[in-house]
C-alpha cells in the first residue's frame, strides 16, 4: 500500500494583492494555503484604494478565478476573500521561522483582538457607548474612530477589535455587549504551524510624513496630505461627500491641488537611491480624479521630475490626462511649501516651458510617497537567516526574481520585488504560486482530497415541499432577539413549507448530527438553511445536506443574520422576525422553482502549446514541463532564443540573456515533455480550455501539422523599432542602440578614438505619429551602452538627451552611477525636438540647452538613437487565428491591464513577455512564470468542472439575432455558421446574465435565474407580511 | 446620388405603366422576383411575390393598404436566403422596419432590390374595401391626398399615417415618386448605385428631377410632424399614470395580435405563450387574495410593458399593432411616444440607418451611469 503523502501547505504572509493572487493561484491548484497579515485587514493598501487607473474603478474581484465558480465563493474583494483550501488569519505576526527546503516550522503570533469575531453579533453597540476616540489610521487621521473598531469600513464579516493602546478600560462595552464576545484581558497565542513553502508577500514600509527629516518643509500643514491619504479624501468612505474635495483643516472645498513627485524617493542624501515606480501614475490618476469629483474649475498639477510613464497603456493614459482632463504637468523640483497665515500654501517653482518663476498658492498639496523598503527586508533577512545582497535586499536567485537565495522553498513576490503597481504585484505572486508549486511537485506532496459524497436524486419533479432550518447559532441570533417560535409558527403556515426546525450552531458538529438527524425523518424535497454567513458556511452546509439525501440543486442558504438585521436602526425582537419571514418567503417561493442543475465537467487534454522560443517561451515550456506537462513549443525561426538570447550577452542589472537563452535551449532539447516545432506558425487555432485544436504551418515546406493541447501560451516578442528621423540610414555614424550594444560586444565599433557620443532618447516613440508608447528598455539600454563607453574610453563625452528618463525602481541606481561617470544628460521637449544635420561626414546635434535657454550644437563622431520597441510582425496574424485583440500600438491585448494581465478574456490563453508590452527581461521571465501557473492550475486536473449557473440557449426559441454574441463580455458567446446555432463556452461563461437579459424571447437564460423563478420571489416580495397584518 | 426617370402616364394609366416597369425588371434579368401590391381578383391588394413577366398586370404599389407589413413578409423571403434576386417594393415604414430587422439578421439584403415609394397614407383593410367598392382607385386617391384631401365618407387614413414624419422612402435603391411630380406622372429615383445600375438596364430615360418635389415633401413632412407633436402631447396628457394606462389597456384580452403584426417584434416564439406565463390555480389565487380580486386573463399589462421593453427602441411608428387590435385598443400613441423617448435616449432613430448599431445591442463598461448607479 502507497503511504500517505502529506496535503502541501503553503504560508502566505501578507494579504496584499499579491499575497492574495499567490493564496488563490496555489489553493486553485489544489494545495492548502495559510494567509496571514499584520494588519487585522486584509487587502494591504489597495483597501484604501476606490478607484484604480487605467479605468478610474475598482476591479479587485477580477483577480478571481474564472473557471470551477462553484467552490470559490466570489464576493467582492474589498470586503473579504473566501476560499475552502484557504485559512485567512489577519492581525497574525510571524514570530519565528525554523527549518530547511520544504519543512518549516512557523511561530505564528495571532494578536488578541479582544472581541471573539466567532461570538460577535456584529451590531456594534459597544462601539456606540466606547467614550474613546481616536485617529482612524484606516483614513490616515482625517476622521476619528472609538478604541472599539472596525479596521476597513467595507469589510464583510465586519470583523471588530479593541486597540488596547487606546482602551482605558472603562468596561461600558461590556456591559451593553449581547452575547459576552468581549474580553479585554485577551492575549497574543502563539502557534506553531508545519508548512512546506512560505511566499512572503508582505510588502515595504510606505514614506510618511511623520518619521523622516526630508518631510519637515513639506508637511507644514494638515492640508498637505500624501498620495495615499489623498485617496481617503476622495473616498465616500472617507472623507469625500460629493461636490468637492475638502480640505483637511476646514473642509474648505480645495480648487488648487498640486502634487509633488519623489517625495523620499529618488533621494541619495538619504541613502533612497531608487524609485517608487508607481507614483507617477499614481499622481496621474489622483489628478485625473480629482478634476472629476471636484468639478472642471479644479486646477491639477503635478510637479516632477521624470514623468515614468513606462508600463503598458501609461503614456496613452498620460495624454490623456492632460489633452482631455487638462491635468497640468510642471518639470520642477519644488523645495518645500510655505503656510501662509490664511491656511494657503505657497510654493515657489520654475516653469522650464516659459522659463519663469513663480509664487503660487494651492489649497491643497498631495505629497507623492514611496517605499522605504530596506527595514522590511533587514527584518526578514533576520528571521530567515537569509543574505541581502549589495542593495540591501533580500538576495534572490536571480536579481529582481521570486525566488530567495539559498533557501529552498522560499519565495518572494509584490513589493519585496521592488514597489509594484498592481499588474506586476499580480503577476509576481502568480510567479510565486507558480515556484511554489514546482517546488511544492518536486517534493512530492499531495494535493487536498475532497470528500467524495455522492450526489443524491434531484426530486425536482415532485412538487415541491420545502423543509426550513434556522440556525441558532449559539448565543448570537438568540440573544438578539430572533423569536423562533413566532417564526416557526408563521413559516409552518405558508403553503408548500413542509417542516421547520430549529437547530443550535449548524457549523458545529452537534449541529450537523442534529441537523441531518430531522433531515432525514422529512419528507421534504427542497431544502432551505437559514445560517450565518452562508459564503463562508455554503460548500459545508450543502455537504451536510447531501448526506441527507438532498441534492445540492435543492438546497438553498440565507444569510438569516443578514436578513433580519438589514437596514434596521434600532432592531427589536418582533422588527426581526417580521422582517427575516419576509425575506425568507421569497427565498421559498424561488426554492420551489428552482431547477435540477448540475456541475458538469469538461475533459482536459492536458497538454499545452507555448508560441515563441525566446527566453520567456522557453521558460514557460519548462516550468511546465518540469512539473510533467506535455508541452509543444513551437518557433517561427530555425532555432531557439529569440531576439535577446540570440544578440544580447549582458543587461545592465546583471542577467546574461545569451547564457541564458543557451542553457533554456539545451534543457528544453533534451526534455522529456517537450516537443519543439522549429520554422512554423500557429495558422489556425479553434476550441476552448481544455481542448484546443490548433494549426501550424511550416515555412520551408508549407505543410500543414495538428495539434491538440488544453491550453497555451503566447510568447512571441517583439521586434527591433525603426526609424527614419535624425539622419539615420545617412552615415554610418549615425546607429541605434541595438546596433551600439552589438558593435561594442563584437568590436565592430571601436570608441577608443571618439570624442563625443549623443544619445537620443524617444526617437520614434512617445509621439503621436510612430510609437505612441513609452518602450521601457531603452533609457537603461542607453545607459548601459553609455557607462560601456565611459569604461571603455573615459575621456569619451556621453551625451544623453532625453524626455523623461525611465529608470524607474531599483534601476535608478544605474542612472545615479551614469551622472556620477559623467555622462551629460539633457532634457528635451517632444515641442523642441533635436536637429541632426551632416557637416564634414558627421552628424551634428542641435537642440536647446533647457537650462540657459540657448542653442546649442555638438558635433557627434557616434549619434546613437534609442528606436524602442515595435510589436512582434506576428502579432495581427496570431490574434486573427486565435480569436484574440490587439492594443491600438499592436500588442496582444489582454483581459484586463491591472487584475488580468497575462490572461485574456477567452479563457485558456495566456501571456508572457513583449508580446504584451515592451519590458525588461527580468519582467519576461516572471511573466513567463505565471503564463505557466495559470496554465498549470487547470491543465493538472483531468477535468474541468464547469459552473452548474451557466448560460443556455434554448434552440427552438431562439431567432439567431445574436445580439447576445455581441455583448457577452466574455466571448462565451459565439454564431455556428455552420449548424446556423448559437454555440456557448461553458467554462468561459461567468453567468453575468447580459445575454439573458439582451434576449427578447428568452432563448438566452441562466440556469438557476429562469423567469419564472425570479418572478415567483418578486412576487414573495411583494406580498403583504402577513405577520404585520396579523399584529 | 440622385437621377430620376420620369413615367408619364394617361389618366387611369399608372398601374399600367408601372406594371410595364417591373416587367421590364424581369424580363432584362435585372431580378428573379418582384414583391409588389397587387389587386387579388380585382379585390383585396396584398403583397405579391411575382416571378413571370407575364403576370404583372395587376401591381398597384400606391393603394392605400397595407394588410400586412412587408418586412415581415421580407423576412421571411430572405432570413432562409434563396441566393435569388428579388425586387421589394414596400412602403417607407415597411422600409424602416426591414432595416431595423436586416440589424437584427432577420432579413438579409444581400440580394435584394429596395424599391420604395412615397406614401400619403393606408386605410384600415376594412376601410380600403369600402374605398373600392365606392370606385376608389390609387391614382384617384394620390390626387387627393396630395391636394390634402384622404377622408372618405365615414373613413380616412389611420392614425399613424396622419402623424407620420416620413412620407418618403429613405435607404432603399430606388423609389417610386409621386409628391412634386405634377399630374400625369410619377418618377422613379435611384438612391444607391445600384439603384441607378437598375434605372439605365431598364432602359428608362433619366430626366430632370421634379421640380416642386423637394418643397412638396418638406411641406407635408412639417404638417404631419406637427400634428404628431400634438397627437404626442394630447396622449400624454390622457395617459399621465400608471392608473390611466391601465385604464387604457383594459380591454386587452391577450389575442397577441398586436405583436403578430408587429413589424420589429421578431421572437420565433414570444415569452407570453411559454411556460413562464402558464400559472398555477395556486398562483392565481394568491394573486386574487392579494387585494381580494384579480382581473382575467393575467399579465396583460405585463405583456405590454413588455413589449415596450422589447420593441420600443425599434418601433418605426407604422401603426400595425393599432390596426391588429380586434378591441380597437390604440397603442400606436402608447409605444410611439414612449419610442420617442427611448430612441433619443441613445441619439437612435429606428429606420434611419443600416450602420448605425442599435443601442445596447453591445458591451460597454461605460454607459447610462446615472441610470445604471455606476459609481465613478
Amino acid at each position: 500500500m502507497a503511504e500517505e503523502k502529506p496535503t502541501g501547505t503553503v504560508l502566505v504572509v501578507g494579504a496584499g494583492i499579491s499575497g492574495i493572487k499567490a493564496a488563490i493561484e496555489l489553493a486553485e491548484s489544489g494545495y492548502k494555503v495559510i494567509l496571514t497579515d499584520e494588519s487585522p485587514q486584509m487587502g494591504g493598501i489597495l483597501a484604501k484604494l476606490d478607484y484604480q487607473f487605467p479605468t478610474d474603478h475598482c476591479g479587485m474581484c477580477r483577480m478571481l478565478p474564472l473557471v470551477g465558480r462553484e467552490y470559490a465563493s466570489q464576493y467582492c474583494m474589498r470586503k473579504s476573500l473566501f476560499h475552502e483550501n484557504i485559512e485567512i488569519l489577519p492581525f497574525t505576526g510571524i514570530d519565528s521561522v525554523q527549518g530547511n527546503g520544504g519543512n518549516y516550522r512557523v511561530d505564528l503570533r495571532k494578536r488578541a483582538r479582544f472581541i471573539d469575531p466567532a461570538i460577535c453579533n456584529e451590531l456594534g453597540k459597544c462601539i456606540d457607548v466606547c467614550p474613546v476616540e481616536v485617529e482612524d489610521e484606516f483614513n490616515h487621521g482625517l476622521t476619528r474612530r472609538k478604541a472599539v473598531y472596525q479596521a476597513v469600513p467595507h469589510n464583510n464579516p465586519r470583523m471588530l477589535l479593541i486597540d488596547k493602546q487606546a482602551c482605558t478600560r472603562c468596561g461600558e462595552c461590556l456591559k451593553v455587549c449581547p452575547t459576552g464576545a468581549i474580553n479585554l484581558d485577551a492575549q497574543d497565542e502563539v502557534e506553531t504551524r508545519e508548512v512546506h513553502a512560505v511566499i512572503l508577500a508582505s510588502g515595504v514600509q510606505l514614506y510618511n510624513t511623520r518619521d523622516f527629516e526630508d518631510a519637515r518643509s513639506y508637511a507644514v500643514s494638515p492640508d498637505v496630505v500624501t498620495s495615499l491619504a489623498f485617496e481617503r479624501v476622495l473616498s465616500s468612505s472617507g472623507t469625500y461627500q460629493g461636490g468637492a474635495i475638502r480640505r483637511p483643516s476646514d473642509a474648505r472645498p480645495a480648487k488648487k491641488i498640486a502634487w509633488i513627485q519623489c517625495m523620499g524617493s529618488r533621494n541619495r542624501r538619504q541613502h533612497r537611491d531608487y524609485c517608487s515606480s508607481i507614483c507617477c501614475m499614481f499622481a496621474l490618476k489622483e489628478a485625473v480624479l480629482a478634476k472629476q469629483k471636484g468639478g472642471p474649475e479644479v486646477e491639477a498639477t503635478i510637479f516632477y521630475m521624470d514623468m515614468r510613464t513606462f508600463g503598458k497603456g501609461f503614456q496613452q493614459y498620460r495624454d490623456k490626462a492632460v489633452e482631455e482632463h487638462g491635468v497640468k504637468l510642471i518639470r520642477c523640483r519644488v523645495q518645500g511649501v510655505m503656510l501662509k497665515p490664511d491656511g494657503s500654501l505657497m510654493m515657489r517653482y520654475h516653469d522650464p516651458e516659459t522659463n519663469e518663476f513663480f509664487e503660487k498658492d494651492f489649497d491643497l498639496v498631495v505629497l507623492s510617497t514611496g517605499q522605504i523598503p530596506f527595514e522590511a527586508h533587514r527584518r526578514w533577512a533576520d528571521l530567515l537567516k537569509a543574505p541581502l545582497d549589495e542593495r540591501g535586499l533580500l538576495a534572490t536567485e536571480q536579481p529582481g526574481m521570486v525566488r530567495v537565495a539559498g533557501k529552498p522553498g522560499l519565495f518572494l513576490c509584490g513589493s519585496l520585488t521592488g514597489l509594484t503597481d498592481i499588474s506586476e504585484a499580480i503577476i509576481s505572486g502568480i510567479a510565486a504560486a507558480g515556484e511554489a508549486a514546482k517546488f511544492l511537485t518536486a517534493l512530492g506532496v499531495d494535493t487536498v482530497k475532497k470528500e467524495d459524497i455522492p450526489e443524491p436524486a434531484s426530486k425536482a419533479r415532485e412538487l415541491p415541499l420545502v423543509a426550513v432550518a434556522l440556525c441558532r447559532c449559539g448565543e448570537k441570533t438568540g440573544a438578539a432577539g430572533l423569536d423562533y417560535e413566532l417564526f416557526r409558527a408563521e413559516l409552518t403556515r405558508y403553503p408548500s413549507v413542509g417542516a421547520v426546525q430549529v437547530i443550535d450552531s449548524i457549523c458545529k458538529a452537534d449541529g450537523e448530527a442534529a441537523l441531518l438527524d430531522s433531515l432525514a425523518k422529512t419528507a421534504c424535497n427542497r431544502l432551505l438553511i437559514g445560517a450565518c454567513q452562508p459564503f463562508i458556511y455554503r460548500r459545508k452546509l450543502k455537504d451536510v445536506a447531501r448526506k441527507a439525501g438532498f441534492n445540492s440543486a435543492m438546497v438553498e442558504i440565507f444569510d438569516l443574520f443578514g436578513v433580519a438585521r438589514r437596514g434596521m436602526a434600532e432592531p427589536s425582537a418582533a422588527d426581526w422576525t417580521l422582517r427575516a419571514a419576509g425575506e425568507i418567503k421569497a427565498d421559498i417561493h424561488s426554492l420551489k422553482y428552482k431547477p435540477a442543475l448540475q456541475v458538469n465537467t469538461l475533459p482536459i487534454n492536458q497538454t499545452a502549446l507555448v508560441i515563441g522560443g525566446g527566453i520567456g517561451g522557453m521558460t514557460a515550456a519548462l516550468s511546465l514541463a518540469d512539473r510533467g506537462v506535455p508541452v509543444h513549443l513551437v518557433e517561427k525561426e530555425g532555432h531557439l532564443g529569440g531576439y535577446l538570447g540570440t544578440r544580447v550577452e549582458h543587461t545592465i542589472d546583471g542577467l546574461a540573456p545569451v547564457a541564458l537563452a543557451a542553457d533554456l535551449r539545451q534543457k528544453v532539447l533534451a526534455h522529456k515533455h517537450i516537443t519543439v516545432h522549429l520554422n512554423c506558425e500557429v495558422e489556425k487555432s479553434l476550441g476552448t480550455l481544455g481542448r484546443f485544436e490548433s494549426q501550424l504551418r511550416f515555412k520551408n515546406n508549407g505543410e500543414n501539422k495538428y495539434l491538440h493541447h488544453g491550453a497555451m501560451i503566447i510568447a512571441t516578442g517583439g521586434r527591433e523599432g525603426a526609424t527614419t528621423e535624425y539622419g539615420y540610414g545617412t552615415s554610418e555614424k549615425v546607429l541605434t542602440q541595438a546596433e551600439l550594444k552589438r558593435g561594442l560586444t563584437d568590436g565592430n565599433v571601436d570608441v577608443s578614438e571618439v570624442e563625443n557620443v549623443v544619445m537620443i532618447q524617444c526617437a520614434g516613440s512617445r509621439q503621436k505619429e510612430g510609437r505612441r508608447y513609452c518602450s521601457r528598455i531603452c533609457c537603461l539600454g542607453a545607459i548601459g551602452n553609455a557607462l560601456e563607453i565611459k569604461e571603455k574610453n573615459p575621456d569619451a563625452r556621453v551625451f544623453i538627451l532625453y524626455r523623461d528618463v525611465m529608470t524607474y525602481g531599483f534601476y535608478e541606481q544605474y542612472y545615479t552611477k551614469a551622472r556620477a561617470a559623467g555622462i551629460i544628460f539633457v532634457n528635451y521637449s517632444p515641442d523642441a525636438k533635436p536637429r541632426v544635420e551632416m557637416a564634414e561626414g558627421r552628424p551634428v546635434v542641435k537642440f536647446t540647452d533647457p537650462v540657459l535657454k540657448e542653442e546649442m550644437e555638438l558635433p557627434a563622431d557616434l549619434l546613437v538613437l534609442s528606436t524602442g520597441v515595435d510589436p512582434g510582425e506576428s502579432n495581427q496574424g496570431l490574434a486573427d487565428a486565435l480569436n484574440l485583440s490587439l492594443t491600438e500600438d499592436g500588442f496582444l491585448a489582454e483581459a484586463d491591464s491591472k487584475w488580468r494581465p497575462i490572461e485574456f478574456q477567452k479563457v485558456g490563453i495566456y501571456l508572457a513577455g513583449t508580446a504584451h508590452s515592451p519590458m525588461p527581461l527580468k519582467n519576461v521571465l516572471l511573466q513567463a512564470e505565471a503564463a505557466a501557473q495559470k496554465a498549470y492550475t487547470y491543465l493538472s486536473g483531468r477535468e474541468l468542472p464547469t459552473a452548474a449557473v451557466t448560460s443556455m440557449v434554448k434552440d427552438a426559441l431562439c431567432a439567431r439575432c445574436r445580439r447576445c454574441v455581441n455583448i457577452c463580455p466574455y466571448g462565451a458567446r459565439s454564431y455556428n455558421e455552420a449548424d446556423k446555432c448559437i454555440d456557448i463556452d461553458a467554462a468561459a461563461c461567468q453567468a453575468c446574465g447580459l445575454c439573458a437579459v439582451e434576449c427578447q424571447n428568452n432563448a438566452a437564460e441562466v440556469r438557476g435565474w429562469g423567469d419564472k423563478q425570479l418572478m415567483a420571489a418578486i412576487d414573495a416580495k411583494l406580498m403583504d407580511r402577513p405577520l404585520a397584518s396579523a399584529g | 446620388m440622385a437621377e430620376y426617370a420620369k413615367l408619364s402616364f394617361q389618366k387611369g394609366g399608372l398601374n399600367k405603366e408601372l406594371a410595364a416597369f417591373f416587367r421590364g425588371l424581369l424580363e432584362n434579368g435585372a431580378v428573379d422576383g418582384v414583391l409588389v401590391p397587387m389587386a387579388q381578383n380585382h379585390k383585396w391588394v396584398r403583397l405579391t411575390l411575382v416571378t413571370s413577366a407575364s403576370h404583372t398586370a395587376g401591381v398597384d404599389p400606391f393603394a392605400p393598404v397595407a394588410a400586412v407589413s412587408g418586412a415581415k413578409i421580407a423576412s421571411s423571403l430572405t432570413s432562409r436566403p434563396s441566393g435569388r434576386t428579388i425586387a421589394m417594393v414596400l412602403r417607407p415604414c415597411e422600409i424602416r422596419a426591414v432595416v431595423e430587422l436586416a440589424k437584427l439578421k432577420q432579413v438579409n439584403l444581400d440580394d435584394v432590390l429596395l424599391i420604395g415609394m412615397d406614401c400619403l397614407g393606408r386605410y384600415e383593410n376594412t376601410d380600403f374595401v369600402k374605398f373600392q367598392e365606392q370606385g376608389g382607385t390609387s391614382e384617384a386617391f394620390l390626387e387627393n391626398a396630395l391636394a390634402g384631401k384622404t377622408s372618405g365618407p365615414d373613413f380616412d387614413i389611420v392614425g399613424a399615417c396622419k402623424i407620420c414624419e416620413f412620407p418618403t422612402a429613405a435607404n432603399a435603391d430606388l423609389s417610386l415618386c409621386a409628391i412634386g411630380g405634377g399630374n400625369g406622372a410619377v418618377f422613379i429615383e435611384a438612391l444607391t448605385e445600384k439603384g441607378g445600375q437598375t434605372l439605365e438596364k431598364s432602359g428608362m430615360k433619366p430626366s430632370e428631377a421634379p421640380a416642386g418635389r423637394n418643397e412638396a415633401v418638406k411641406k407635408l413632412a412639417a404638417a404631419r410632424l406637427e400634428a404628431r407633436d400634438k397627437k404626442f402631447a394630447e396622449f400624454r396628457a390622457e395617459v399621465n399614470s400608471f392608473e390611466a394606462l391601465a385604464d387604457k389597456l383594459a380591454g386587452c384580452v391577450n389575442c397577441y395580435n398586436c405583436r403578430v403584426a408587429c413589424p420589429v417584434c421578431y421572437c420565433k416564439e414570444c415569452v407570453f405563450i411559454t411556460d413562464t406565463f402558464r400559472h398555477t390555480g395556486e398562483q392565481f389565487m394568491m394573486w386574487a387574495e392579494q387585494s381580494g380580486m384579480l382581473k382575467m386573463p393575467t399579465d396583460t399589462m405585463f405583456y405590454h410593458l413588455t413589449r415596450l421593453t422589447h420593441m420600443s427602441l425599434f418601433c418605426v411608428g407604422c401603426g400595425q399593432c393599432t390596426s391588429a387590435c380586434p378591441n380597437g385598443l390604440d397603442l400606436m400613441p402608447l409605444f410611439r411616444t414612449c419610442a420617442e423617448k427611448t430612441q433619443a435616449r441613445f441619439d437612435y432613430q429606428a429606420g434611419r440607418s443600416l450602420e448605425e448599431e442599435q443601442p445596447m445591442a453591445g458591451f460597454a463598461t461605460d454607459e447610462l451611469i446615472e441610470v445604471t448607479g455606476q459609481v465613478k
